[in-house]
């Protein structure tokens, strides 16, 4: 272990930076005791990791000098909007600078004439819509923290939410960003038009969690709000019926502006909590909701009822006005929040699957969980595919998260092997870039490293993220190579 | 050595990797040229492999490599100084997967969207990609060029729906980003960085896609052709558009000048002022000074009747309505078939902007004795706009210049307007691509990651 007389040099040069931080953004912008830093750990995930400082800049001018200092001094950097994010996206995983954006929450500007916002990367998803509504607009991507996550986050993570089925995930809404560059630099890409000359670096940058630049203004598209919207309750007996139903009403060519499963294990328990109105004795309840023309959505609402009849729903329910509509959402929206009431920790999963091996996808999971010892409950956007399976776990117990672990990579293995990816919008952070190499070669991730170290080259801005840590390529064909024997052995009945 | 000589150690070194058959002889490089510039050689691959063991020989020799499809946007980008190898993906053909069930497609690079739709209608689906003639265009071209059509307005770009795309690096890497399903965020979105760079970051070898439900399948399409006496008038319609409950799929204007160029019956070339008023198959006399905007909708029948309420105007179905597309599609090759040298500007910026715009380029366009047909996607400001020469004497490479470059400077600072067709000569005189809200010198910086040694369409593009 260092003594002080080594300490002391690194301890100076610490404080001396922490001093430099406030004369930039404020003595009361500067988080440095251990106690303010605890809240600064983890995220919404199962992860953790420790900042030696938080800082809450205020201006662009202010990132970028924030940025330049860490920059010189060689200490990490890591943005962070509400830390609602499920991969550790926001976590200071080598340690430093932890740059809240809870003080750049303003929205800019609501430009109705073009359709477009221009706001604060710290602006909560929400408060956008709800500033943006006495206009007749909303932004449309709507992940379910949408009441605290920020916009800024939202294009780390290129986030969803059940409405993107039809509408798209957060970069087909952005169309210019600011950003600052790790060393500094203030650059511009786009802007308010849909499309700018040269190569599309704002499309490029939005879901990239942060680790190329950190965005500190957003232009984005707004949507007008729907004339009438139908939501649709379909009630099952069998899982298997609602999952069928996906794939019906997917081929029956209707895109519901949303498509959510919840199956019987989460539809009680999120009933038991928010009373939303799930009939606690089904088997799988499908949550459609679908928006538009009022003439449209009467034809959709009648076409999505037959083919739910068809497949055998119990019975197709529809919300008679806009409070039982909010009602059916609080049960799809607060779910984690009810499943925290039964389950010390839980760990969601954000596989994605071809849309039609719904099914299949599900039987196998049932499998895990029992493969396992664990509660698996299911709860998702299950018109594209995106999976959430909610594995219950006590963190306290070493084997019971080991076992949760293990279920989890099992699951995102399959996933992958009916031609998915191991997440559709929570990002891979630190959570799962160790299994990158389950979706992409040696020389997809070479070239993505490229495109990192162009923007990021000593990676000191959000380090250790999307990016498997066995660099050497031998590694990474062996960690790929020992993937695909865990997921033949599982298809023989190996024990875990 | 000279340049036979040169030509013939390239294409002989091709041969080894993909076979004497896979070359063009010296006899059709012609063909192959860019900006009239022969290339030292012309090949296409016939597998992916193939196509990276191009690349890595062009890369070692340090020799420039121009990605094409099916050559109907090669006019796009600077004059380059030299062009070594011309790479041909119309061997890369056909459909690779296709999921009808999950609306998931995955195409080769050289397959055209003539070839692919087909297989699409049989299943009642579409790609929304309704471009200029797309019995040569290929998928990769289209990526490349980031092409698209008045279905824009409502289906958005290939980028909205392009789900992963494959491509040889400059260093003969294959590589990937994305993969098959409509949701993914794992790894860089490099379908993203690969639309739109026109060949200078990868050869792109395959793409998959969403497809939607093709319009007229299970629902009904419908057209509404609506005039305007002016510009003015159009553009407050369009506010009422926006701010109704209807959703069309196209939302077009199409300019008084414009509209010669999409008459529905095959005419003789003829000089502008020649035209008489009233083709376009509109009868009402305001027909050859109307301003036009052509709204498509799709759904039940009670949708579109709707619709027709409304919107009013003229209802167009069947055959018409497809026709009607269609000439929208190729406004740009009726443009250049009857004036060779006309110029094509694509012009994307905030919609607010586009009625000043489409006035802009009136007036500069005729203070070079340029007309200015204009057509787009005006709801979501995207404009195509044509500057044809209006007298009979051939317009000077200066005319273009100067009304490219007047015209831009009216434009807003986001605003991008590049000149994706011009007489040759003009390229020397003016920037084809015009300014870009976008950093250059991130942009430079990812083309140094992915093209150390530039031979990719060395010298075409804006960085």
């Amino acid at each position: 272990m260092l003594q002080w007389p080594q300490l002391q040099p690194l301890f100076m040069r610490f404080s001396s930076f922490v001093r430099k931080l406030k004369r930039i953004a404020g003595r009361d912008a500067v988080l440095d005791r251990s106690e303010d830093l605890m809240m600064y750990e983890y995220d919404g995930g199962i992860q953790t990791a420790s900042p030696q400082v938080v800082v809450f800049p205020q201006t662009t001018q202010q990132v970028s000098e924030i940025a330049k200092l860490s920059h010189e001094a060689q200490i990490p950097i890591v943005p962070r909007g509400a830390g609602t994010g499920l991969s550790g996206g926001a976590l200071a995983r080598k340690g430093g600078v932890v740059l809240g954006f809870a003080r750049m929450n303003r929205v800019l500007e609501i430009d109705a004439e073009n359709q477009r916002a221009v706001v604060q990367p710290g602006v909560v998803n929400l408060d956008l819509s709800q500033a943006a509504a006495p206009y007749g607009l909303y932004f449309a991507p709507d992940p379910s923290s949408q009441k605290s996550c920020t916009i800024g986050g939202n294009v780390a993570n290129n986030s969803g939410g059940p409405h993107t089925l039809a509408y798209g995930v957060t970069v087909n809404h952005v169309t210019g960003i600011e950003a600052v560059l790790p060393d500094g630099r203030i650059v511009e890409f786009g802007g308010k038009a849909a499309d700018a000359c040269g190569y599309d670096l704002t499309g490029f940058f939005v879901g990239s969690e942060g680790t190329l630049g950190i965005a500190t203004k957003i232009t984005v598209k707004l949507m007008r709000l729907p004339e009438s919207v139908a939501t649709l309750l379909a009630i099952y007996n069998t899982i298997e019926d609602a999952a069928n139903s996906v794939v019906a009403i997917t081929a029956e060519g209707v895109t519901p502006a949303a498509l959510e499963l919840l199956d019987g294990w989460t539809l009680r328990t999120v009933e038991a909590a928010t009373h939303a109105g799930y009939p606690m004795d089904s088997g799988a309840v499908l949550l459609i909701e679908v928006e538009g023309m009022r003439e449209a959505v009467e034809d959709q609402a009648a076409a999505i009822r037959q083919v739910c009849l068809r497949q055998h729903a119990r019975d197709v329910r529809r919300a008679a006005d806009e409070r039982e509509r909010q009602l059916l959402w609080a049960g799809r929206k607060n779910a984690f929040g009810a499943i925290g009431r039964v389950s010390p920790s839980y760990y969601v999963q954000d596989g994605v699957i071809p849309r039609t091996r719904v099914p299949e996808t599900l039987r196998h999971i049932a499998d895990v969980a029992k493969k396992y010892s664990l509660t698996i409950g299911n709860i998702f956007h299950a018109g594209d595919g995106n999976l959430h399976p909610l594995i219950l776990f006590d963190s306290r117990d070493a084997g019971e998260t080991e076992r949760t672990l293990a279920a989890g990579k099992e699951i995102l293995a399959y996933c992958v092997s009916v031609g998915g990816s191991i997440t559709g919008e929570h990002g891979v952070g630190m959570e799962k870039n160790e299994i990158m190499p389950l979706l992409f070669s040696v020389d997809d991730l070479e070239v993505m490293r490229r495109l990192h170290d162009a923007f990021n080259p000593g990676s000191m801005l959000n380090p250790e993220k999307i990016f498997p840590s066995t660099r050497s390529c031998r590694e990474i064909a062996a960690s790929a190579a020992l993937t695909q024997a865990v997921l033949e052995g599982n298809g023989r009945g190996a024990r875990p | 050595m000279s340049v036979l000589a040169v030509r013939a150690s390239i294409s002989e070194a091709l041969a080894a990797i993909v076979g004497t058959a896979a070359i063009a002889n010296d006899a059709t490089l012609e063909n192959y040229s860019i900006d009239g510039i022969i290339p030292a050689a012309m090949v296409a691959p016939g597998s992916v492999e193939q196509v990276a063991e191009v690349v890595r020989f062009a890369n070692a020799e340090k020799l420039t490599l121009v990605p094409a499809g099916g050559f109907t946007q090669q006019d796009i980008g600077r004059t380059p100084e030299r062009v070594d190898i011309v790479l041909s993906t119309t061997r890369l053909n056909g459909v690779e997967h296709y999921d009808a069930g999950d609306l998931t497609l995955g195409v080769a690079a050289g397959t055209t969207l003539a070839q692919l739709d087909p297989v699409l209608a049989a299943n009642g689906q579409f790609l929304p990609v309704e471009v200029m003639l797309p019995e040569r265009a290929t998928l990769g071209g289209v990526l490349a060029t980031a092409a698209h059509g008045p279905l824009k307005h409502g289906y958005g770009g290939v980028r909205d729906f392009c789900i992963g795309i494959n491509f040889v690096t400059a260093e003969g890497r294959v590589a990937k980003g994305g993969g098959r399903v409509v949701k993914n965020v794992a790894g860089y979105d490099l379908m993203k960085l690969m639309i739109g760079s026109h060949g200078t970051l990868g050869v792109i070898v395959s793409a998959n896609f969403k497809v939607f439900p093709r319009p007229g399948s299970k629902s009904a399409t419908a057209t509404f052709v609506l005039e305007f006496a002016s510009l003015k008038e159009a553009t407050e319609f369009l506010g009422k558009l926006r701010g109704s409950a209807l959703g069309p799929v196209c939302c077009e204007l199409v300019s008084p000048r414009a509209a010669e160029y999409l008459r529905t019956q095959a005419s003789a070339p003829r000089e502008v002022e020649e035209v008489e008023p009233g083709t376009f198959s509109m009868k009402s006399a305001e027909a050859g000074r109307a301003w036009r905007i052509l709204v498509r909708a799709t759904g039940s029948e009670t949708v579109l009747d709707r619709c027709g309420r409304e919107l009013g105007g003229r209802e167009v179905r069947g055959v018409e309505e497809s026709e009607l597309w269609r000439h929208i599609s190729s406004f740009e090759v009726a443009v250049t078939a009857r004036h060779q040298n006309a110029m094509v500007m694509h012009v994307s910026l905030p919609p607010a902007a586009v009625q000043n715009a489409v006035v802009a380029a009136e007036k500069t366009g005729l203070d070079n004795n340029l007309f200015a047909p204009t057509i787009g996607r005006i709801a979501i400001g995207t404009l195509v706009i044509a500057f044809v020469p209006l007298s009979v004497d051939p317009p000077s490479a200066m005319q273009f210049a100067n009304a490219a470059s007047a015209f831009r400077a009216t434009l807003p600072r986001d605003a991008s307007a590049v000149v994706v067709r011009c007489p040759r000569q003009a390229k020397s005189h003016f920037d084809v691509w015009g300014s870009s809200p976008t950093d250059l010198a991130a942009m430079r910086a990812v083309k140094r990651a992915l093209d150390p040694n530039n031979i990719l369409n060395r010298g075409r593009f804006l960085v």
